[in-house]
């Protein structure tokens, strides 16, 4: 099928959030997307990055703070009638049967009586869930229960299907069961369904489903690239096609996660890097793992598949490591450092020593250590958050702080009283 | 299996609120104007009132005296569940409600209530002289306000945390506000609300047994029920009649446990949102009863052909109703959808707050005024009297629930054995056995003034030992069985690891335990026991000497002095030493 004229579109659309802590969280900045007709869009990107919101402003369940949204060319009011949604977590009602959860949006699109039962009893058997009308969602298992959030979807014969992470609570043989079944039910006509957009954090998901994959960056979310994918369906994943497809991805996805070095920060004294927000173990975790691979390097997706942590976090701890100088990361290859090699082989003790030398002309620490100083070696908690809120609006100041903690202790820097909620220098 | 600790509602746990904030200031002063707006209430009623209630203390009649107090506090109850849906719903949808409701929403929650019956049980018998009606209503009225307040914040809670994607899917499919309040909303709220309406049942019977059996000075306001035999049968000096008494109220507490809160606490564990497999839920033999049995499936059937009956019957009253339907219905919508006219609204409401807050203020200020030099002392000498007591009952509380709590919480076998035992007995009404503890008191020389201290200690233990005991049972097995294999000796295994995972619940317990010790003290001050007065110099016999001698303002001081200790040490010491018992000693996360 090919792309028809536009169907949703979002017209330089930006939202903001009032965080708890009164902040305000820019979660998308002036995203402009069209969605045609007869094409599955997957939108991909770090967590945080803001797809979801955009699925979320697509389907009208909030509106933007500025910029459009559009529906065949009419501005949406209110909740998008034509379309549907399947949620990562379900969102089934557990004091509803199977056959009364797929019926949901069938009352009030005034489908009644015999219809609605012809109507929920062709959605159950589309997702293969017959026998299962009368079970309750706590009696089945996840993809089972994910297969009844489908059917509660196409039950409505929805024009466009709405997906956001579908597959992400599932395990991976049912999550690739299911992903063919989505690409076969949006190319069964009698569905009714001729368009998808999906929410992703799985490369090979992407690749599989859309026919445009929609990069985004994060910190504000907005949209950095996109990737026309033409292979045709059912789509093979051993094939080299397919691979080829997965790997300018990965390439594109590492560019946005790991951009490459900026100038020195010399020249710009207002703006600081953040520190990576992973522990000092998986930092070391994941030296050590490098140092069993020849050469002591490999590509992010890699490291991510082999050690099984997701690739978003891999790709923190690689920031981490290599904010440390621990590896340097040539394109979307880690590779490990000489001092990276070093410290590895310290005893427990060195380690620390090394660290700490290391932590201290991070420009970060040392505006902190700055602080302890010139508050004659202690701060209030209150004063540091602060400084990181100030610094660094996109980051949740807490969890920052957490790990600043974290690090300093390691590397015997400096110290915490919870109590007292303050932060004192530790001089040795 | 390992038993799963003994849930506690969420009510317990106060509602997150910051600093002392300008609503705060509003509500105090809309408190005044309550306050003020009993006393005048009170002051109406002129003529002397002289019900001598007829009781007949022979044991026939005494299923007939139950039923009335069982009546009168199921009304109650559901006049509570209306209101807090109401309230809940109003307070979660719109954040200008929630941030006037919710710290109305505490104050009401911690303020002794049972202060305002002298002056409200007059005002309300100046309105329904000649009946009972009066009478009836300060009752309900009473036993409403000891039910409400955590109903509506279990519901308000339960609406605030609903996943957001159960809301979305509700909206995908279309729903309308009606729709998702009867099929998303209220389904999910289902267990706390039943969790909840269990305990306020229990503290109903408090109010209630006070209520039948209130005299003031020589004016009896009595009501049938099973409180006003108890206080007959004292009276009278019927040691069979007291005994009946209490078999009665346990009979009934007991029946009610069977036959309304097991079943539907069963029932709503089809409600669960979360998919753990739920905690140990004890079988209900009456909805074993009720789903096997025909009969009831037979009666869903005539319901809904009675159903389908009443709207076909209807139909005919259904035109104009629809015709009105539009301006009902879309017209507050239409001009709420209009952004002049919801400010509008908004400032007239806003307005409309602070002059009833104004006026309120200003006329307490003007019974205030009315008190002498001499009167602010007196009251604030009795208000300090009856503070010691309030915090002596709490810490001999403490002393003993605290120990059994912990003994019973670490030992699941204990635990399930003696649940049920004290869910009956926490739910009897201390108010009707204070009469009995103050003559077996008197018995070994010690008077109302300590006395009251004991009373109180009946009035509040409950909570502390429920709290503990919950808190206890849910210490993960593998910190107890760290404790074991570093064979740490008993006492230290009390000061590492019992005391402080016990310590938050049993910070909220105190809470809980304080208040209801000030609410004892309206009635442990100032008893009539088998034909004599007794009272005790404190702020509780204080507000009800007040009444009984029409001294208004001296009424008026004493509710307000005791309103603004409650709320004030609630906010001042209670609050933050939960929180931080809270961030300290929190088992587990």
């Amino acid at each position: 099928m090919t792309p028809g004229g536009v169907l949703l579109e979002a017209r330089h659309v930006t939202q903001r959030f009032r965080l708890p802590n009164g902040q305000v969280l820019e979660a998308l900045r002036d995203v402009s997307l069209a969605v045609r007709e007869h094409e599955v869009v997957a939108l991909v990107g770090p967590s945080g990055c803001g797809k979801s919101t955009l699925l979320r402003l697509l389907a009208g369940l909030t509106r933007p703070a500025d910029g459009q949204l559009l529906y065949r060319g009419q501005p949406l009011d209110g909740v998008l009638g034509a379309a549907a949604m399947v949620f990562q977590s379900f969102a089934l009602l557990p004091w509803l049967t199977v056959a009364e959860n797929v019926a949901m949006g069938l009352e009030t699109r005034g489908v009644n009586g015999a219809a609605r039962r012809d109507a929920v009893a062709r959605a159950i058997n589309l997702v293969g869930l017959d026998g299962f009308e009368q079970a309750y969602p706590k009696e089945l298992s996840g993809g089972m229960k994910q297969r009844v959030g489908f059917a509660r979807a196409l039950a409505v014969a929805p024009e466009i299907l709405l997906m956001d992470e579908p597959f992400g609570a599932l395990d991976p043989l049912t999550a690739e069961n299911l992903r063919s079944q989505a690409v076969s039910l949006w190319r069964d006509p009698a569905t009714g369904v001729n368009t998808m957009v999906i929410v992703t954090h799985s490369v090979e998901e992407a690749v599989f489903l859309a026919g445009r994959i929609v990069v985004f960056g994060s910190n504000p979310g907005h949209v950095r690239e996109e990737l026309i994918n033409q292979l045709p369906y059912p789509r093979k994943e051993r094939s080299p096609q397919f691979e080829e497809m997965v790997d300018r991805l990965h390439a594109i996805l590492t560019a946005t996660l790991l951009p490459e070095a900026e100038p020195a920060p010399a020249a710009a004294p207002q703006r600081l890097p953040p520190f990576a927000r992973v522990h000092v173990a998986e930092v070391t975790g994941l030296l050590d793992h490098l140092l069993t691979r020849p050469d002591g390097k490999g590509p992010v997706f890699e490291l991510s598949e082999d050690l099984g942590v997701d690739y978003d976090r891999m790709s923190a701890v690689v920031r981490g490591a290599e904010q440390l100088g621990w590896v340097t990361t040539p394109g979307e290859i880690v590779q490990l450092t000489p001092a990276g090699r070093e410290i590895m082989a310290m005893d427990d003790a060195a380690r620390k020593d090394a660290t700490r030398a290391r932590l201290s002309r991070h420009p970060l620490f040392a505006r902190i250590l700055g602080m302890l100083k010139e508050g004659e070696g202690s701060v209030e908690d209150e004063e540091v958050l602060a400084d990181l809120t100030i610094y660094f609006p996109f980051i949740p100041a807490d969890s920052l702080f957490q790990t600043i903690i974290e690090w300093g202790r390691y590397a015997e820097l400096l110290d915490h009283d919870a109590d007292a909620a303050r932060l004192t220098l530790l001089t040795s | 299996m390992a038993l799963k600790p003994l849930r506690l509602p969420l009510a317990l746990t106060p509602p997150p609120l910051r600093r002392l904030g300008l609503a705060d200031v509003v509500m105090l002063c809309l408190l005044g104007g309550a306050i003020a707006t009993v006393v005048a209430f009170a002051r109406e009623f002129q003529a002397p009132f002289l019900q001598a209630v007829r009781i007949d203390l022979r044991p026939v009649a005494l299923p007939k005296y139950t039923l009335f107090s069982l009546s009168r506090g199921v009304i109650a109850l559901l006049i509570s569940y209306v209101f807090a849906l109401g309230f809940g719903w109003t307070a979660a949808k719109s954040r200008a409600a929630e941030r006037l409701l919710l710290p109305l929403l505490d104050i009401l929650q911690s303020i002794p209530v049972l202060g305002f019956l002298p002056g409200l049980v007059l005002g309300l018998m100046s309105l329904f002289p000649a009946r009972n009606v009066g009478l009836e209503l300060a009752a309900i009225l009473m036993i409403f306000t000891a039910q409400a307040w955590n109903l509506a914040l279990s519901f308000y809670n339960s609406l605030k945390s609903l996943p957001e994607p159960l809301r979305d899917a509700s909206r995908m499919a279309g729903w309308g506000s009606s729709r998702t309040f009867w099929r998303l909303e209220l389904p999910a709220a289902a267990q706390g609300l039943v969790w909840n309406g269990m305990l306020s049942m229990a503290g109903g019977w408090f109010f209630l047994m006070v209520n039948e059996a209130f005299r003031l000075g020589d004016r009896d306001y009595r009501l049938p029920g099973i409180g006003s035999y108890m206080s007959v049968a004292l009276d009278r000096g019927n040691a069979q009649a007291v005994g009946l008494a209490i078999v009665a109220m346990v009979v009934m507490i007991v029946s009610v446990d069977q036959l309304l809160w097991r079943p539907l606490v069963v029932w709503v564990e089809k409600f669960r949102l979360d998919d753990t497999a739920g905690e140990l839920v004890p079988g209900s033999w009456v909805l074993e009863f009720l789903r096997r049995a025909r009969l009831p499936r037979r009666a869903a059937a005539l319901q809904r052909r009675a159903y389908r009956t009443a709207v076909r019957a209807t139909q005919p009253l259904q035109r104009p109703f629809r015709a009105a339907r539009p301006l009902v219905v879309n017209g507050p919508r239409l001009a709420f959808g209009n952004p002049v006219a919801r400010k509008l609204g908004v400032a007239a409401l806003v307005a409309g707050l602070a002059v009833a807050a104004g006026l309120g203020v200003w006329h307490l200020s003007l019974l205030l005024r009315q008190l002498g030099r001499s009167d602010w002392a007196t009251l604030a000498s009795s208000a300090g009297l009856t503070f010691v007591r309030v915090m002596g009952a709490v810490a001999l509380a403490t002393a003993w629930a605290l120990p059994a709590g912990v003994v019973i919480g670490r030992s699941p076998r204990l635990a399930q054995l003696m649940q049920p035992v004290i869910q009956v007995v926490a739910s009897f009404p201390a108010p009707m056995l204070f009469p009995l503890v103050v003559i077996a008191l008197e018995r070994v020389g010690l008077r109302l003034g300590v006395g009251a201290v004991v009373l109180m200690v009946l009035s509040g233990q409950w909570y502390i030992l429920f709290n503990v005991i919950s808190a206890v049972a849910a210490i993960p097995e593998q910190l107890k069985e760290a404790v074991t294999v570093f064979r740490l000796s008993s006492l230290a295994r009390w000061r590492s690891l019992y005391l402080p995972a016990a310590f938050p619940a049993l910070a909220t317990g105190w809470v809980t335990a304080a208040g209801g010790a000030w609410n004892g003290s309206i009635v442990a001050e100032y008893m009539e026991v088998g034909g004599a007065l007794r009272t005790t110099r404190g702020l509780g016999s204080l507000i009800s000497e007040a009444t009984a001698h029409a001294n208004f303002a001296l009424l008026a001081g004493g509710i307000t002095i005791m309103s603004v200790i409650v709320v004030g040490w609630n906010r001042l010491v209670w609050r933050p030493l939960g929180s931080w018992a809270q961030t300290r000693f929190q088992v587990g996360q």
